[in-house]
């Protein structure tokens, strides 16, 4: 049945154990792995091995972006399909990628990035017993989101990327923002049914925007607010509201540069949704729906 | 996208009930609820939430007795149709085609007696009204709506004699999976949850009667929403039955209240995201209190005794 949802980020730092702590005790993730030059972090509530990767590297910006699919058969499915389109694609045994990984396609995007579509990630349990669970669990530290939502990349053509995604991923676009000369300046996919699993926005190819973690309403994502000033993380944009996807975000770097979303909002999509369209002079509403204007340090500034 | 007989069941659709007064139950779901109404007929009348495109997510009946006519979900594709149209045949229950034309609002279905005592409804073909936004940079809410205005129907929940045998059929012939159930003492289910849309639930079914309705449920984006309407009803007199609480079962914030003729009502927010690998919690009956209102502990009689 395809690609279900967003699986992992694997982010380059420069300063892994800066970055660690920033992931864990920051955002709140919950760390479930870690080689020499890499750790794995999980959401709280994730039953999958991991949803974040920070891999040592001199610089910062995005080593790779996963995708979860359904069934296994999807493996088969999905490379035939993109190899029959002539993208090249490596197919890795369950384990190869480093603990925890499911069976994997990796290949690379036409918008530069690397992408790996994974089966069969190890399940290692969310937080929470099977029997009787309360909600949450209590005691876990900084902000804590649930689960990983969205990741929004750069490239130089848009357009060219949202197609891709859409005719050979199977990806639907929700809503798109359009230059006054028709191309794509933005796009926005989904497989899960919700505004958006991955988004384009144009920039430098393979570029890095963002990674959105997933909170359950607004007053989370004020005490998200705190928690970031609290710690002199730096906050880019919000608490503030969307026009596209309707949803709340806030924005954040992390140690190394690379944004960070917290997110709530959106809305339930059915497959035969038909897409909204930004036009150019709507862009401010389109990004920050409050504030009606774009700044430019969040449509330049990426990792 | 992969698989020629599409994906199944998508999400619920509509639920159509009976109500004993057209004009009151209308004018409480347009007016408390915020409900916008799409189309009236003589005896029917038909309501979607703001931020659905499809034509109606409730209709109601006139009849002298309050009760459900039956609940309706949405597949993905006319394939689907078919092929749930051949299982359902083959589990040994007739299924019947509602062609084109026959019901308001939607093209060919297929309708159908559950184990459960209800009559399903599988429709894909449904008449598009659009959202109230628009497709062309579009506010993110629509301004002026009166009463509690969700953006959409989220889940119902009905009661059956004999839970297990109706949680087979809704399981292995019509696809849904389990997230969570509540087991007595010996073991045997007395509630189910079970989703299609990567939600904590989109049916569940409780032990009561068969053929009855719980209560059907809108979906709020936010827990200061819950508080919200909370207020519209308590302005509007309208008998709140629990909440705003928190279930154990589900995670999801909410409160349940009657609408003037006593069908219950929820509105919801929150709860969780499955995958279909989704491992199923499992309640047992000592917990019962916390599972159904993690805050009280406690169920009151009329949560259990009170359905439609």
């Amino acid at each position: 049945m395809g690609i279900l949802r967003l699986s992992h980020v694997e982010i380059r730092v420069p300063d892994l154990e800066l970055a660690t702590a920033y992931y864990a005790e920051v955002v709140g993730l919950i760390e479930t792995d870690r080689e020499p030059e890499r750790v794995f972090l999980k959401c709280w509530d994730e039953h999958q091995h991991h949803s974040v990767i920070l891999r040592y590297a001199p610089t910062y910006g995005l080593e790779a972006v996963g995708f979860k699919l359904q069934d296994r058969e999807d493996l088969d499915a999905l490379s035939v399909r993109l190899e029959g389109a002539g993208v090249a694609v490596e197919r890795l045994a369950a384990g190869s990628l480093g603990p925890g990984s499911g069976e994997t396609l990796r290949f690379r995007s036409p918008s530069g990035h690397t992408i790996e579509l994974v089966h069969g990630m190890q399940q290692v349990g969310n937080l929470l017993p099977l029997t009787n669970p309360p909600p949450e669990p209590l005691g876990l530290v900084g902000i804590h989101p649930p689960r990983i939502d969205h990741v929004f990349l750069m490239c130089e053509d848009v357009d060219g990327a949202t197609e891709f995604f859409r005719d050979l991923l199977g990806f639907r676009v929700t809503e798109q923002i359009l230059a006054d000369d028709g191309h794509r300046l933005a796009g926005f996919l989904e497989r899960s049914h919700t505004a958006h699993d991955v988004a384009f926005m144009t920039g430098p190819d393979g570029a890095f925007h963002h990674v959105g973690f997933w909170l359950d309403d607004w007053t989370s994502l004020r005490q998200a607010a705190d928690i970031c000033s609290f710690h002199g993380v730096r906050i880019d944009a919000g608490p503030t509201r969307h026009g596209a996807t309707r949803g709340w975000g806030l924005y954040f770097f992390d140690p190394a540069g690379n944004r960070n979303e917290v997110y709530t909002g959106g809305y339930w999509v059915d497959p035969d949704r038909e897409p909204i369209t930004w036009t150019e002079a709507e862009m401010g509403h389109a990004i920050f729906y409050y504030e009606g204007a774009v700044d430019q340090r969040f449509l330049t500034v990426h990792s | 996208m992969l698989r020629s007989a599409g994906m199944g069941i998508l999400r619920l659709s509509h639920v159509d009930i009976s109500v004993p007064d057209l004009d009151l139950a209308s004018a409480y779901y347009t007016q408390v609820m915020g409900l916008l109404e799409v189309e009236r007929a003589a005896d029917r009348a038909f309501f979607k939430c703001w931020d659905e495109e499809d034509h109606h997510s409730l209709s109601i009946r006139y009849d002298p007795r309050v009760g459900i006519d039956l609940f309706s979900f949405k597949v993905e594709s006319e394939d689907d149709l078919e092929e749930l149209e051949r299982r359902v045949e083959a589990f040994g229950t007739r299924v019947h085609r509602v062609s084109a034309g026959e019901e308001v609002g939607q093209g060919t279905s297929i309708r159908f007696d559950t184990p459960s005592g209800h009559t399903m409804e599988l429709v894909h073909d449904v008449a598009k009204v659009g959202g109230l936004l628009g497709k062309l940079n579009p506010d993110p809410a629509p301004h002026g709506l009166p009463g509690i205005a969700p953006p959409r129907m989220d889940h119902l929940l009905v009661t059956a004699e004999e839970v297990p045998e109706a949680t087979r059929f809704y399981m292995d012939v019509l696809g849904f999976r389990l997230t969570e159930q509540l087991l007595d003492g010996d073991g045997h289910q007395i509630g189910v949850w079970l989703e299609r849309s990567h939600s904590p639930h989109d049916l569940a079914v409780v032990s009561g009667a068969n053929g009855g309705l719980h209560h059907f449920a809108f979906w709020l984006d936010d827990w200061d929403h819950v508080r919200r309407a909370a207020d519209i009803l308590a302005y509007n007199a309208i008998q709140i039955d629990v909440g705003p609480t928190r279930h154990g079962i589900t995670r999801g914030n909410t409160i349940y209240f009657f609408d003037p003729l006593g069908t219950r009502n929820e509105v919801f927010t929150g709860g969780y995201r499955p995958d279909p690998d989704f491992p199923t919690i499992t309640w047992t009956e000592d917990n019962i209190g916390k599972a159904i209102f993690y805050y009280e502990g406690d169920l009151n009689e009329r949560f259990m005794k009170v359905h439609t």
